[in-house]
């Protein structure tokens, strides 16, 4: 129980972006000709911000269910990556663990358990994980469902939305802990800005790729390992 | 509009996400990557916060936004120095109000 409330506190600041976010999806779900609890069902079904905008949008100009799918698909690819950089941190929890903690994989919880040293206490990861994951899945299903009740109340002059933006831009600072994580960071940047004419989803899948290679050449060529 | 076509695509949406979250944590060990995958998998957390982060702030929906630019260079240099996320977005987005009531 120490360790779930370990994981809130950790996710706390992360959790803010959450609520102008989920309170712009939840009023363009009300603008939107679609069952309104199918709409936000997909807040607990896909759990996946970016993915749900675009499904919404693109469920309202009744496009094909093979084009919605693979949109969100594309969108949401990224977590292919992410499960298999912290796989080895999973390989000794228990398999119904990994069966339920997966559904919680959102962006903030990678950054969460990533820097984790990789031979955490099992009980220590799976209790941040569910502490971080449960908070994030709360303020998730409560922001769009307050977004659908009243409206993206959040005055637009004050571009709230950026808060977003500037959560992952700090996130990238913490997570660059070398000269080869620098280069990995400015590279996925380029290529992501390169890609962002690319379908949704596949430029910033690109990006990570090129940059974590681009990384660990660097790492291979004398940079200190990244601990 | 068909609600039980919409609940169909929003649950073939979801299992196939799950599908992507799930697929190398349930493997666990029984994949085994070369040493060099194993060395880029470290790099995807600055690759993918940069990768996230980049299009919005330098390209924008109408174009490149200088005080979104510079409230988030601001941004930076404060999570440097503090290691704090709450200070980063603080400080990020009282710059950007300052910048935009300057009228930049």
């Amino acid at each position: 129980m120490a360790y779930y409330g370990e994981g809130v506190r950790v996710v706390a600041p992360l959790v803010v972006p959450v609520v102008p976010f989920g309170l712009v999806l939840g009023y363009l779900i009300t603008q939107t000709p679609i069952d309104q609890f199918a709409a936000w069902s997909s807040s607990w079904i896909v759990l996946a911000g970016a993915a749900q905008l675009a499904a919404v949008e693109l469920l309202g100009e009744e496009a094909s269910a093979v084009v919605i799918i693979t949109t969100v698909l594309a969108i949401n690819a990224r977590h292919l990556l992410y499960s298999a950089a912290i796989n080895t941190k999973f390989s000794q929890l228990p398999v119904w663990f990994r069966a339920v903690g997966s559904y919680f994989l959102l962006d903030q919880l990678f950054a969460v358990v990533e820097p984790l040293p990789a031979n955490i206490r099992q009980e220590r990861l799976i209790g941040i994980w569910l502490g971080a994951g449960s908070t994030l899945w709360l303020g998730w299903q409560t922001s769009v469902a307050a977004g659908i009740w009243i409206g993206d109340v959040l005055p637009t002059e004050w571009s709230l939305g950026y808060v977003v933006p500037l959560l992952f831009g700090g996130l990238m600072a913490l997570s660059i802990r070398n000269t080869a994580g620098f280069v990995a960071a400015g590279t996925a940047g380029l290529v992501a800005v390169l890609g962002a004419s690319l379908p949704s989803g596949v430029g910033l899948v690109v990006a990570i790729l090129v940059g974590a290679v681009a990384g660990a050449t660097l790492e291979a060529f004398g940079d200190e390992p990244n601990a | 509009m068909n609600p039980m076509r919409e609940w169909l695509i929003i649950v073939g949406a979801g299992l196939g996400t799950y599908m992507s979250r799930a697929l190398f944590l349930l493997l666990g060990d029984r994949v085994t990557m070369p040493p060099f995958v194993k060395r880029s998998l470290r790099y995807v957390a600055p690759a993918a916060f940069a990768g996230i982060v980049a299009p919005g702030v330098l390209i924008g929906e109408t174009g490149t936004e200088i005080e979104k630019v510079l409230a988030m260079i601001a941004a930076l240099l404060v999570v440097w120095r503090t290691r704090n996320l709450v200070a980063c977005m603080i400080v990020g987005m009282a710059t950007l109000w300052l910048l935009q009531w300057l009228g930049l």
